[in-house]
């Protein structure tokens, strides 16, 4: 018994508890609103949004194909989950990632379609580009003190707007389409390199943005744990105060911590884009994958890995919502439906305090803990 | 039969690996000053939570007027009439004093403040106790000890009638905590029953009608204060007799370590420098100690000095080197170890763990790190033997987290930490506070230890105890400046008192 | 703590298994439910599905016109229909919801604009048995998507908008409007053509009455299918300096100019379909003055028709490009202008008639190049693109 409330109260299995809780919790509002909605066909919707893919069960071949589609879609919110995280470590809030992304689809996409680049100077360049978005945040935050949300929610919209205006000229915008150019077509040397494409039903998707996405998450990993770089990022995080008196150089952290979750967002929009599964179209609107990132960062336990999961998840969700049956349900429903469920995972740290609470009592325990265990053996 | 108004009888409160509380019964009477007296971590704050419902004792009764209450949570604990001073105060920093009384329990008519009445009530509350506070002033303007104030009178406000003081003097100055004991007075006089925790014997002899004894989580027993003594108080608190005065023999002072020259720091707040024209130095083998009243300059000549904050002239050497512009880093590994005010703010990443503490300022040493890797191995061996020699302990050894453990051990990994580096110069900055005997007598003993080592040692202390037991050189600090240099041993405590409240001051050199 | 963490989870668990047990059985009678209706429905049976483009079957043009045709025809034959939206605009995510119809069984896929020729080019070869009819997808957008051929089971529509346009601005002048305007949605072919028919049909206009100088038409695309801030402030300037009606063409961007006509009692002229009844409803009574329409629905009606009656080899791989097939029952165009809800009182339905005939016999030519703006003798003024 006391094994097993051990094992309880360990801080990783508490993470992954709350997490888990926040998915159902998710999945029962959903199926409330389905209820609302149309109560007769709810579980058979809800059903649908669950099974996703697997619904083409009977042609492994397409549902392969779909498994591939739904990594390769889950690559860029998994990467900016993983810069927001870093960033969360060092006790930075990088909203800006949403930016670091956009600036990340400028690079990749100009280079790639207006300068002919092949994939990997492609990639290179939305990595720096992202970077370079990073350091201006965490040059303001570092020398002018200027909070680091802000200066990243200006950056995302002046993103935007470059963005907009460099890719929609004439050189990487189909006109008539008003979407970026195919990769395809006009650059196949800037495609990223496939990836075990005949195992996922030949699709000309997945590439090795999917290995990339799982070595970046295992070196932030190795980086936050195990080195003195990733010591002194947390400490400064946990308490910069203590960081100062240590002798940390924060002004230097600060930047460097924003220009890798930059490079690290930038580098989501390189692994999207330079697959050419979606096209660049004039936006009105930052594009969300910054922000999912903040929730599927949580989600993850605000673990490198446990954002791999809960990534993979927020995008399984997402697809979900096209599996709806429109004669009961119409899209906005689902789309609600996943708003909302996402919305759950940012509620993680709110569950952990909550199974938790008991915990608390730690702080005051006796310094001889080991005496009374020993009583009770 | 007695007239109790709180009975906690018989309470035992379990967590995993632990027992908190163990059988304890504590019985407050009306209008008594009944102190609670415990080490940290001897489980008075556990008991507390569970008298505000915080927790849910396994076994035992709480009962009020001699009746059996169940209190599930604070609402209950506030509706029996129960409030309590934390030793952090609950005040909202940019609200006035009046909106922090009434805060929580603010006068209404249809949804509309109605101030005029909570006003009244609270300046008759004032001047019945002789609590004086200006209703309209912003918290953050006004002292600790006013602060202090404002949370009594927001129990008084609620009508509580037995109020519980958590560790109420570990933040005041002196002759704020004289104040404070006669206003407690004033209040059990006015039949109101008052539970004062603390670890500070003085301030129990002082005020305490009855005080009970807490060790290890278990009821050592309840005595009249009258007839008992300090030591026998801190003898039943720690289990064994304890010394206050500290041994040691004369200082050999050697060779100069630190030398401050004309020190000045600007203020943050004002017009004035908060540090002026500071200079003195510090000898091997000596420990000289800053005295003062709290915010008198000497956290922020500690800054000036440490590097944690800027100076704006003067300059520093230590062994002999020009260190006043140099990092924090660079002054770190050339001779100097700072155990810092704030242990929270400054001294521990507390969500980190004992081992990772302990190589705080070490980690990039190639002792503790490979091509950027950190060694695990080497910084737990390291830890093990620093938490072993300084007797640091902890629940789960190297890898407990440090903010779960007690005040007391958070303070010793700090002194093992600073004293285990290669340093001349120590600074030390109150680094007793808010720790029980038995820990305080640890650390002084460490200290007249490292002055014997031959390190110079520069203490910035407010208790004048400390002050006076430790030091083989006393400097006082007043609005900046150094007022005066005593010796310990030909000085009194009055003397000192002048100096402090700026009624006497050395004649310069210079002037 | 144990107990919390317990029952914390035996709720978790509880719900988790609610859900399987839920979706288990729901899975097992869905399946045995599609099975059944398959072995029901003959070989020969259809279950039409549409996919949505980047808009919505609410965007009062294309995509709901094809849906509520599609639907109508399925309910009138009564066979299954659904429609599909992708999770975004690009064709990986038509294609998914090409898969997933296919995967319900939908044998039968309407497909509404010209976004959809790489959908197309992906899975045709792939699916010979689903029968694909694409609407406004071109030779050229089919080129571009790398096909050259359209395999037997696809046919697509394509329609002759310039004549539209033109019949849309000759009747506007006839009416007696001289400053007129063009509000197209994105550059695109269609558009274009609808835009440029309607210069070519106010410059004839003003030519035969005369009146040419005076004439004078402003001319801009929006950038983007529905109104906005943007827009609408380009509307109100033109309107203010004396434009009297503007042909807002491109799904939901009348909006625009709708707000801005109502604000100066200003007209504006609808598209694809007949927007009389939406445009009045939103603006007021009388401020649209005719559409320029495209019988989509009529195409969807008659393809279906003819596919269920066993005549798809008609159909079969071929692109038509449909226009005025009549010269004498207009109702009967796939270009048209609505006489049901006939506002114009200068430009009777007579003359209407009668320029059908002449478009038909070849009396008048449109130019259906898109080259270039048309040569006038009226006055063109372009504008920079609004997005």
């Amino acid at each position: 018994m006391i094994k097993k409330t051990s094992f309880f109260k360990r801080p990783g299995v508490q993470t992954l508890l709350a997490s888990i809780l926040c998915a159902i919790l998710g999945i029962i509002l959903g199926y409330i609103i389905l209820l609302f909605m149309n109560s007769e066909h709810a579980a058979e919707g809800m059903w649908a949004i669950l099974k996703n893919f697997f619904k083409f069960s009977n042609n492994p071949n397409t549902l392969m194909y779909y498994l591939g589609s739904t990594l390769v879609k889950a690559v860029p919110v998994i990467l900016c989950a993983e810069a927001i995280l870093f960033a969360y470590k060092a006790g930075l809030f990088n909203i800006g990632a949403a930016g670091q992304y956009t600036v990340g689809i400028i690079a990749c996409l100009y280079t790639s379609l207006a300068l002919g680049w092949n994939w990997f100077l492609c990639l290179l360049a939305a990595i720096v580009a992202g970077a370079v978005w990073g350091l201006l945040a965490g040059f303001f935050k570092a020398f002018f003190n200027v909070n680091e949300v802000i200066a990243g929610i200006m950056l995302n919209w002046i993103g935007l707007y470059i963005c907009n205006i460099v890719i929609g000229g004439e050189k990487c915008m189909n006109q008539t389409k008003s979407e970026t150019f195919d990769l395809f077509a006009t650059n196949p040397s800037a495609l990223l390199p496939g990836f075990m494409k005949e195992v996922f039903g030949n699709n000309q998707y997945t590439t090795i943005a999917i290995p990339i996405t799982i070595v970046v998450a295992i070196i932030i990993l190795v980086v936050l744990n195990k080195t003195t770089f990733g010591y002194e990022l947390k400490a400064t995080g946990h308490n910069k105060d203590a960081a100062k008196y240590a002798g940390m150089n924060a002004k230097r952290n600060i930047i460097l911590t924003l220009v890798i979750s930059g490079a690290i967002s930038g580098m989501a929009a390189g692994l999207y884009y330079l697959t050419s599964i979606e096209h660049y179209q004039i936006s009105s609107s930052v594009p969300g994958m910054g922000f999912t990132g903040i929730a599927v960062a949580f989600l993850g336990g605000l673990h490198p890995l446990g954002t791999i999961f809960a990534g993979l998840f927020v995008e399984y969700i997402t697809l979900g919502g096209q599996y709806l049956n429109t004669n009961y349900y119409n899209p906005q429903v689902a789309d609600l439906m996943i708003a909302i469920i996402i919305y759950l995972c940012g509620f993680v740290l709110f569950f952990k305090t909550l199974i938790n609470r008991p915990g608390k009592v730690k702080v005051n325990a006796n310094a001889e803990p080991e005496k009374t265990e020993k009583k009770e053996v | 039969m007695e007239d109790y108004v709180i009975e906690m009888l018989h309470i035992t409160k379990e967590f995993p690996g632990i027992i908190a509380n163990d059988d304890i019964t504590l019985q407050l009477k009306r209008g008594e000053i009944h102190a609670l007296l415990g080490e940290n971590g001897a489980g008075k704050s556990t008991l507390m939570s569970v008298l505000f419902g915080l927790y849910t004792p396994e076994k035992g009764v709480i009962k009020k007027d001699g009746k059996e209450v169940k209190i599930n949570n604070p609402n209950d604990a506030t509706d029996l009439g129960i409030g309590m001073v934390h030793q952090h105060f609950m005040l909202v920093d940019i609200f006035t004093v009046l909106d922090n009384i009434i805060l929580g329990s603010e006068p209404s008519k249809m949804g509309f403040l109605t101030k005029a009445e909570a006003r009244k009530k609270v300046m008759d509350l004032s001047n019945k106790y002789n609590l004086k506070v200006d209703p309209d002033a912003l918290i953050e303007d006004i002292t600790v000890g006013m602060q202090q104030r404002v949370e009594i009178l927001k129990m008084l406000y609620r009508d509580n009638d037995i109020l519980i003081f958590d560790e109420p003097t570990a933040v005041l100055t002196p002759q704020e905590i004289d104040e404070l004991m006669k206003i407690m007075k004033d209040l059990a006089a006015e039949g109101k029953s008052i539970l004062f925790i603390t670890h500070k014997l003085n301030e129990i002899m002082e005020v305490a009608d009855r005080c009970s004894i807490l060790r290890k989580g278990k009821y050592i027993g309840t005595v009249d204060v009258a007839n008992t003594t300090k030591e026998e108080l801190s003898s039943m608190m720690v289990g064994r007799n304890v010394k206050f005065a500290v041994d040691k023999d004369e200082a050999k002072p050697g060779k100069e370590v630190l030398k401050v020259e004309n020190v000045s720091v600007k203020s943050k707040i004002h017009a004035n420098d908060s540090v002026h024209n500071v200079s003195f130095n510090v000898r091997a083998g000596e420990i000289v100690c800053i005295a003062g009243i709290d915010g008198n300059g000497q956290t922020e000549f500690v800054g000036a000095l440490t590097g944690l904050d800027d100076i704006s002239s003067g300059k520093i050497t230590l062994c002999g080197e020009d260190i006043t512009k140099k990092s924090i880093r660079y002054k770190n590994t050339h001779g100097m170890s700072h155990i810092p005010e704030d242990r929270h703010k400054h001294g521990l990443v507390l969500d980190y763990t004992v081992e990772e503490n302990m190589i705080l300022q070490r980690y990039f040493e190639p002792a503790f790190q490979s091509g950027g890797i950190i060694k695990k191995k080497e910084m737990r061996k390291y830890s093990d033997r620093l938490t072993e020699a300084f007797d640091v302990r902890s629940g789960q050894g190297a890898q407990s987290i440090v903010r779960s453990m007690s005040g007391g051990n958070q303070q010793k990994a700090i002194v093992a930490r600073e004293m285990d580096r290669e340093h001349e110069l120590l600074i030390a900055v109150q680094p007793t506070r808010g720790l029980d005997v038995g820990a305080i007598e640890y650390i002084h003993k460490e200290i007249v230890k490292e002055r014997d080592n031959g390190k110079a040692i520069l203490l910035v202390s407010l208790e004048l105890d400390e002050v006076m037991n430790l030091s083989d050189r006393i400097l006082v600090m007043y609005e900046g400046e150094i007022v005066g240099e005593v010796d310990p041993k030909k000085t009194t405590l009055q003397e000192l008192g002048l100096y402090m409240s700026g009624a006497k001051r050395d004649n310069k050199e210079e002037a | 703590m144990k107990k919390k963490l317990l029952s914390v989870l035996l709720v978790a668990t509880m719900v988790a298994t609610m859900f399987v047990g839920c979706g288990s059985s729901n899975e097992g009678s869905n399946e045995s439910g599609s099975t059944n209706e398959g072995s029901g429905d003959a070989a020969g049976e259809y279950k039409i599905a549409m996919i949505t483009d980047s808009g919505d079957i609410t965007d009062m043009s294309f995509n709901q016109t094809t849906y509520e045709a599609s639907k109508a025809f399925a309910e009138a034959n009564n066979v299954d229909f659904q429609y599909y939206k992708p999770t975004e605009n690009s064709d990986e995510a038509r294609t998914a919801s090409f898969q997933n119809a296919v995967a319900d069984g939908y044998n039968v896929i309407v497909v509404p604009g010209y976004l959809f020729a790489g959908m197309i080019a992906q899975v045709a070869n792939a699916n010979p048995d689903v029968k694909i009819i694409a609407l406004d997808c071109g030779e050229g957008d089919f080129t571009e998507a790398g096909m050259t051929e359209l395999p037997e089971n696809v046919c697509s529509f394509t329609y002759q908008e310039e004549l539209a346009g033109y019949m849309a601005g000759y009747a506007a002048v006839k009416e007696g409007y001289t400053k007129l305007g063009f509000l197209g949605g994105m550059a695109v072919p269609a558009v274009i053509r609808y835009g440029y028919g309607f210069v070519q049909g106010c410059n004839d206009a003003a030519v035969e009455l005369g009146n040419a100088s005076d004439v004078q038409v402003n001319y801009v695309y929006g950038g983007q299918f529905y109104g906005d801030d943007a827009i609408t402030a380009q509307m109100d300037t033109w309107y203010s300096n004396g434009t009297e009606v503007v042909f807002a063409c491109g799904g939901g961007i009348y909006t625009s100019a709708g707000e801005a006509a109502k604000k100066v009692d200003g007209k504006v002229i609808g598209v694809d379909v007949d927007q009389a009844g939406t445009i009045d409803g939103l603006y007021g009574d009388g401020v649209c003055v005719t559409s320029a329409m495209k019988g989509l629905s009529a195409t969807v009606d008659a393809t279906l028709t003819d596919l269920f009656a066993g005549n798809w080899s008609n159909y079969a791989g071929k692109i038509e490009n449909l226009g005025i097939v009549s010269g004498t029952d207009p109702a009967l165009n796939y270009v048209q202008l609505p006489t049901e809800t006939w506002s114009m009182t200068n430009f009777t339905v007579d003359d209407y008639n009668t320029l059908v005939s002449q478009l038909y016999d070849g009396t008048i030519t449109v130019d259906n190049s898109i080259d270039a703006m048309p040569k006038t003798e009226i006055t063109v003024k372009e504008f920079d693109n609004i997005h």
